[in-house]
């Protein structure tokens, strides 16, 4: 896609394709989703959640009160839902048990990832659900341009862009008969993404910029989880003219510092995360390794002082990839990039 | 056992072979400092060591200089450490225990060594100030403890042959105990992890040398060479023991003394070796095998010749590990066991055969 029309797509992307005022669902509604025919007869009435992104999504469009179990949390929940959020059963933090979301009696599963519900799901596959009567949506974002079947964290086989995560609003506001409440959600999202990138190229950054995005290692100096080239980072550098050095399809590869210090990235993206798993998910050893290792603190970016810091579930494919977008286009205007 | 340890007769290798020790040694640390996932042109390399060792003072791209001074030297040697001492601790458990299956891992260390490492990073013990180093190598220390103290309790039972039993006793201890440990880390892994975190851990117990830097080396250098001349020191008494613990006491070797501290100071360097680069596989069990085909039984040589081989080994598969999948790194455990598994059949059929 040339640079140029993306500002012009996002704003075209403020007004639905009909250009009709936003209707009512008419049910029975079929949709196929990443794979599967789904039919509703009507709006489901109780959902059960198995990842943040899908319970957000829902938060978002203003139906918490369908919501009756959440699970699969990886951060704080958004701070304008935590009111909401506040008063809804945590089923599990982590993979709720497949007992445990039938308990709740819901009519629909929303998962964030396949890992969970999908072919070989950790909570169940969507036939087990299915053949209780309980429907499964699966947010577009992870099965539409990518494979879950290789790879750590799955493959993308084609770029991600919002659009998948507009998409998955679209559907689930179609689902629940709030077309309305989506349109409008898609239209605030669609107007930050324009917004940002247009920020960005006020800029007028250099032509050749490169960047790296660190997410974490699974030890201190160990070989780093970095962002492949087709997931939401490798969307954000593209939007805003900046070639990732990482030319992986995976979504995090495993790749060594040998090759980034060699491909010397102008910038280093590093993420910020409340989860301590290992050493390297605190920023300050992220940091710590980038100014004390011998290899690491030689490169531009780090000798530039060309480090940015972003909230890691704004690095995956979800709604919030729009304000890692905004968080970076913020950040490139604090830089400086004299040679 | 179809596969005896004493009856292969080694190939005629005189000793004046054994200046090619230090030689291959170099080479192998030269390829493993050569060859990397990118490519790094000889001269720069030559410079920088120069630079190194003696100040030459080549003008070289500063990464250049750190990836091939501070990543490849260190991992290569690291490496080599790391291979000596699991080859020794296969030598001197199957010498011990009369088993040809006995490997550094049969003490519950690897187990033990997951164990601690997952219950740092997953589960959160010691609240960050624990390393997954400490935590792995407290997990092996504490299973090694258990396994022991269960061989004990198992082995002092009534019945003749008293050391043949001890060493049974020790396997099944051993193979209690790992059972116990890979159950824990399996709980802590399906009670708290999601799919991201546990493919780090699963990475980490397949062996990884990525994150190996020179602080390191300062540690595998010494219990590498602490356990070759522990094992050298007992090279009469190791020979004593491959015909058993009755001949070793007749010997006048103090059976239970010796084989405890040989026992305890392998599994020492193990737990080292375990802690900075996770479980690697096969290199205990495997070299000491080659060797003993190639140099034969006597432990005079075949000490010295299975740290040598171990070592080569491993800075070979790590190099493979490095540039088998372009822009990837694959666990070494990974490439060892690929390599090792044939290799290991090769040798039972060749071993069957000479008899």
């Amino acid at each position: 896609m040339m640079k140029y029309s993306r500002p012009l797509l996002a704003f075209l992307a403020l007004f639905p394709t009909s250009f009709a005022v936003a209707n009512s669902t008419e049910y029975p509604l079929e949709i196929t989703n990443c794979g599967m025919e789904i039919r509703f007869e009507s709006a489901p009435d109780s959902t059960v959640t198995a990842g943040q992104s899908a319970t957000e999504t829902l938060y978002a469009l203003g139906l918490s009160d369908r919501v009756s179990g959440t699970s699969v949390w990886f951060n704080p929940v958004l701070p304008e839902f935590s009111e909401v959020d506040a008063n809804i059963e945590r089923l599990a933090e982590n993979d709720p048990s497949f007992e445990s979301v039938v308990n709740k009696r819901p009519e629909l599963v929303a998962a964030q990832y396949e890992w969970h519900v999908g072919p070989t799901g950790s909570v169940a596959s969507r036939d087990q659900f299915h053949e209780l009567g309980i429907a499964t949506y699966i947010m577009p974002a992870d099965c539409d341009t990518k494979d879950n079947t290789t790879g750590g964290d799955g493959t993308r086989i084609d770029a991600f862009s919002p659009e998948h995560v507009y998409k998955g609003i679209t559907e689930l506001a179609a689902i629940f008969d709030v077309q309305e409440a989506g349109e409008a959600l898609v239209a605030d999202l669609a107007a930050r993404e324009a917004s940002a990138i247009a920020q960005a190229e006020a800029l007028e950054l250099p032509q050749d910029l490169s960047a790296v995005f660190w997410f974490s290692s699974p030890d201190q100096s160990a070989d780093p989880y970095v962002a492949g080239r087709l997931g939401a980072p490798g969307y954000m550098m593209d939007a805003l003219g900046i070639d990732n050095v990482i030319q992986s399809d995976e979504e995090w590869p495993n790749v060594g510092w040998e090759s980034i210090a060699r491909a010397d990235p102008d910038i280093i993206v590093v993420a910020h995360m409340d989860r301590r798993r290992f050493p390297a998910d605190d920023i300050e050893n992220k940091l710590a390794f980038l100014h004390n290792d011998p290899v690491a603190r030689e490169m531009s970016a780090v000798r530039e002082g060309r480090i940015i810091e972003m909230d890691a579930h704004a690095m995956s494919a979800t709604l919030r990839t729009i304000f890692g977008l905004e968080a970076l286009s913020e950040s490139l205007s604090t830089l400086s990039f004299a040679p | 056992m179809s596969l005896t340890l004493a009856s292969n007769p080694p190939l005629r290798l005189h000793w004046h072979w054994a200046w090619l020790t230090p030689l291959v040694l170099f080479m192998a640390v030269m390829a493993g400092t050569s060859i990397g996932e990118t490519s790094i042109p000889m001269d720069t390399i030559f410079k920088v060591l120069a630079n190194q060792l003696w100040g030459a003072g080549y003008a070289v791209d500063r990464i250049d200089a750190g990836i091939i001074w501070n990543y490849r030297l260190s991992r290569a040697i690291l490496a080599g450490c790391c291979g000596a001492g699991l080859a020794l601790a296969g030598v001197v458990l199957q010498a011990l225990l009369r088993n040809p299956l006995a490997d550094p891992f049969l003490m519950g260390i690897s187990a033990g060594a997951s164990t601690g490492a997952v219950a740092v990073t997953i589960a959160g013990l010691g609240a960050g100030a624990v390393t997954l180093s400490l935590g792995a190598f407290a997990g092996a220390g504490l299973a090694f403890a258990l396994v022991v103290l269960l061989a004990h309790a198992a082995g002092s039972g009534t019945g003749g042959g008293r050391g043949t039993q001890a060493a049974g006793a020790i396997i099944l201890a051993g193979i209690a105990g790992s059972q116990l440990f890979n159950a824990l880390t399996a709980f802590i892994i399906a009670r708290s992890a999601s799919a991201e975190q546990a493919r780090g851990i699963m990475f980490w117990l397949m062996g990884n040398l990525s994150g190996v830097r020179w602080d390191d080396v300062r540690l595998g250098l010494p219990a590498a060479f602490a356990g070759l001349l522990v094992c050298l020191w007992h090279r009469r008494a190791l020979d004593a023991f491959t015909f058993g613990a009755d001949s070793a006491a007749s010997l006048g070797i103090p059976v239970r003394r010796v084989r405890g501290m040989l026992i305890a100071s392998m599994a020492l360097v193990t737990a080292v070796m375990v802690s900075m680069v996770g479980a690697i596989g096969f290199v205990g069990l495997v070299i000491p095998h080659a060797m003993r085909f190639i140099v034969g039984s006597r432990h005079t040589r075949l000490v010295p010749a299975s740290a040598l081989a171990g070592a080569v080994f491993l800075i070979g598969a790590d190099i493979i590990s490095r540039i088998i999948v372009p822009g990837q790194v694959l666990p070494i455990g990974v490439v060892t066991a690929l390599v090792g598994a044939p290799a290991f059949a090769v040798i039972l059929i060749r071993g069957s055969r000479v008899r």
